[in-house]
């Protein structure tokens, strides 16, 4: 296997707040290799966001940021906030979840791409203006000439997104963090919005983490999938190992709670309870007090994430016994 | 919120026919190219972010009002010399206390002195002072609120105790206390003045700075790689212009007032120089007999100060980035 372009060690993040640290990414490791594209799933809170931010070194000082982060042979989190400015936007770019609020109203969307070339690029304002009208054409925006020179409210949702999507890519990144880049679109864009990320994503050749509570777009268009959940990983593997020989039971709930266009199944099965508070988390397993499968064992130690086979690894102390049924869960 | 969905491009649209296949659909197909233009809401060019304020500025009448009449005042302060045969500090005892006439368009006060010339002169005084006032409280203000607000924590701490410090230091001793122990040219008047009116803006500004800073956008701005510098200047300052424009006008009125006042009581611009102030101190023991006298200089100081404040509500609604007028 090819050397990894980001190595996530250990990860922890922690807020600290009045009545104590709330850790909202505990023991995260994960691999992403040059040009693939990893998932990642989970609910609100599960931690996904704040590892993205974390890569990105965008918390608040007070973040309590434990482990290490090792992107292209650089130590992420041991870099002066000078060196982290030079690695954002050129080397790791990150697209928002709403586009609406991640372009400033103020300025022409063009404007915006040249400021994010300029802010690496020493190019001249020409130069720069052309390689953005180029990048909106890359996008898919029609007329980009005309586009350009428009300012966030003249475009639609979808057409921002690209815009972002453009911005994201004008310097060529190795890593792209789109953070559920389609959630805040109508269903009828969000495909088109994902077929260009993977378009660009593969043109430029850049890896990507997807980050997302969408199973059906990872579907579409990742290489692996890790879940998450109440900070930490549950299970990690390709695409069928996910979603057809999953081995945690948490994955397995999360897959029976999605509709089945066309299948056989009447009703959704909904997950009991919530998920557990990240301020004073219960001893053992974040999911055993919602988990059918779950035995007294569960609710004493935090399992630890075992291998199934090369690449594949669930946390579950039952691992063993969810071997694949076949067909999903 | 505006446009959720995407706009037909007439490019790449596909609508599934009923048959199953995908039939393309373009407008420009059923609309002349004119009709589509206008259903995207779109004339060939877009106007810029100036050009719509621009024009929302000039559709604001009393706005455009003030407008006009402080260029008048200021244009009438200027030139207003050059139409007199008389000097501000030309005294002529014969002529002392005579009504408006031909020759004394405003009158002349008690030792000669032809009031048009001196109202003028005194209208250029408060003027300098109530822009330099403004701007330079204006920018300071705008800045440190700017930094309060970006950056929190003990910057903000520091920035608004000093704030507060100063909100409850009244300003009117506190100037003339400095008038009687350092003079009062119209400089140190400026920056004294300055100085105890920028918390005002500082709040604001903080204010509005607390707002944007939590937008993605700026977040985003952090993602690309911008420093604090930049993103301060490139994205939050021109969020909150609209905000400034307003302040700064509320400014300039608030500052020609307090220096009229301080030259009222004596403690502000020294003859022979005149300020609107001391014009209406010097006329005000002939209020019953003679009240013209003290009226024009004080109808200078209010019209004044109600063109600033019709200027500020125009700038207000034309700046704001939000306002979505029809383009």
């Amino acid at each position: 296997m090819t050397e990894p372009l980001l190595r996530v060690d250990s990860l922890g993040v922690g807020f600290p707040s009045k009545a104590g640290v709330v850790q909202a990414v505990t023991d995260v490791s994960f691999e992403v290799h040059p040009g693939e594209v990893l998932a990642v799933v989970g609910e609100s809170g599960s931690g996904k966001s704040v590892t993205a931010l974390a890569i990105m070194r965008l918390h608040a000082k007070s973040t309590i940021i434990t482990g290490s982060i090792d992107f292209d042979g650089i130590d992420i989190l041991g870099l002066d906030d000078d060196q982290m400015r030079s690695v954002r936007g050129r080397d790791i770019a990150m697209i928002f979840q709403d586009p609406m609020t991640a372009l400033n109203p103020v300025f022409t969307v063009g404007n915006q791409i040249v400021e994010a070339i300029q802010a690496h690029h020493k190019v001249p304002d020409d130069v720069a203006w052309k390689r953005a009208v180029e990048l909106l054409e890359m996008v898919g925006v029609p007329e980009p000439k005309r586009r350009a020179e428009q300012y966030p409210h003249e475009f639609s949702g979808g057409m921002r997104q690209r815009a972002m999507i453009a911005m994201a890519i004008s310097n060529e990144p190795k890593l792209l963090i789109a953070d559920e880049p389609t959630t805040a679109l109508d269903v009828t864009v969000q495909a088109q919005v994902m077929e260009v990320l993977r378009e660009v994503q593969r043109e430029t050749g850049s890896a990507m983490i997807l980050i997302t509570h969408d199973l059906g777009l990872v579907a579409g268009s990742a290489d692996r999938v890790q879940v998450m959940y109440a900070s930490r990983v549950m299970e990690r593997g390709s695409i069928d190992e996910i979603f057809y020989e999953s081995r945690n039971p948490y994955t397995r709930a999360l897959l029976d709670s999605i509709p089945d266009l066309g299948g056989v199944r009447e009703r959704l099965e909904p997950i009991p309870g919530n998920p557990p508070s990240l301020l004073n988390p219960p001893p053992g397993c974040g999911f055993a007090p919602r988990c059918s499968m779950a035995v007294s064992a569960c609710s004493t130690v935090v399992p630890e994430l075992v291998p199934v086979t090369d690449g594949h690894a669930s946390r579950c102390i039952r691992v063993d016994d969810l071997v694949p049924v076949g067909g999903a869960a | 919120m505006d446009q959720p969905t995407d706009r037909p491009t007439g490019v790449e649209h596909g609508i599934a026919g009923s048959g199953g296949e995908v039939r393309s659909f373009a407008y420009s197909d059923v609309l002349t190219s004119d009709e589509a233009v206008a259903l995207e809401g779109l004339s060939e060019k877009p106007k810029s972010f100036g050009r719509l304020a621009w024009e929302r500025f000039l559709r604001h009448r009393l706005a455009l009002i003030g407008a006009i009449g402080l260029v008048l005042i200021a244009l009438l302060f200027i030139v207003a010399p050059w139409f007199s045969d008389y000097a501000f500090d030309e005294r002529n005892v014969r002529d002392r206390l005579l009504g408006p006439s031909w020759d004394h368009w405003f009158g002349t006060d008690e030792i000669g002195r032809d009031l048009f010339v001196r109202t003028a002169q005194g209208g250029r005084y408060s003027l300098r002072i109530g822009l330099t006032v403004a701007v330079l409280a204006t920018v300071f203000g705008a800045l440190m609120g700017a930094i309060a607000g970006y950056f929190g924590g003990w910057i903000d701490n520091v920035v608004s105790q000093l704030v507060n410090l100063i909100l409850v230091v009244p300003a009117l001793i506190v100037l003339s206390v400095w008038a009687l122990k350092f003079g009062s040219s119209a400089n140190q008047l400026s920056i004294v003045l300055a100085a105890l009116l920028w918390t005002r803006i500082a709040r604001v500004v903080r204010g509005v700075v607390f707002q944007i800073k939590e937008q993605e956008f700026v977040m985003a701005a952090r993602a690309a790689g911008a420093s604090h510098g930049r993103i301060i200047v490139r994205h939050v300052m021109p969020n909150f212009v609209g905000v400034i424009a307003v302040e700064i006008t509320l400014l300039l009125g608030t500052a020609i007032v307090l220096e009229s006042t301080l030259s009222f009581l004596g403690l502000g611009v020294k003859p022979p120089n005149a300020s609107l102030g001391t014009l209406v101190a010097d006329a005000k023991g002939s209020i019953d007999n003679d009240p013209i006298r003290v009226l024009t200089p004080g109808f200078f100081i209010v019209l004044i100060v109600l063109f600033v404040n019709f200027l500020g509500d125009g700038l207000r609604d034309a700046l704001d980035p939000k306002s979505k007028a029809e383009h």
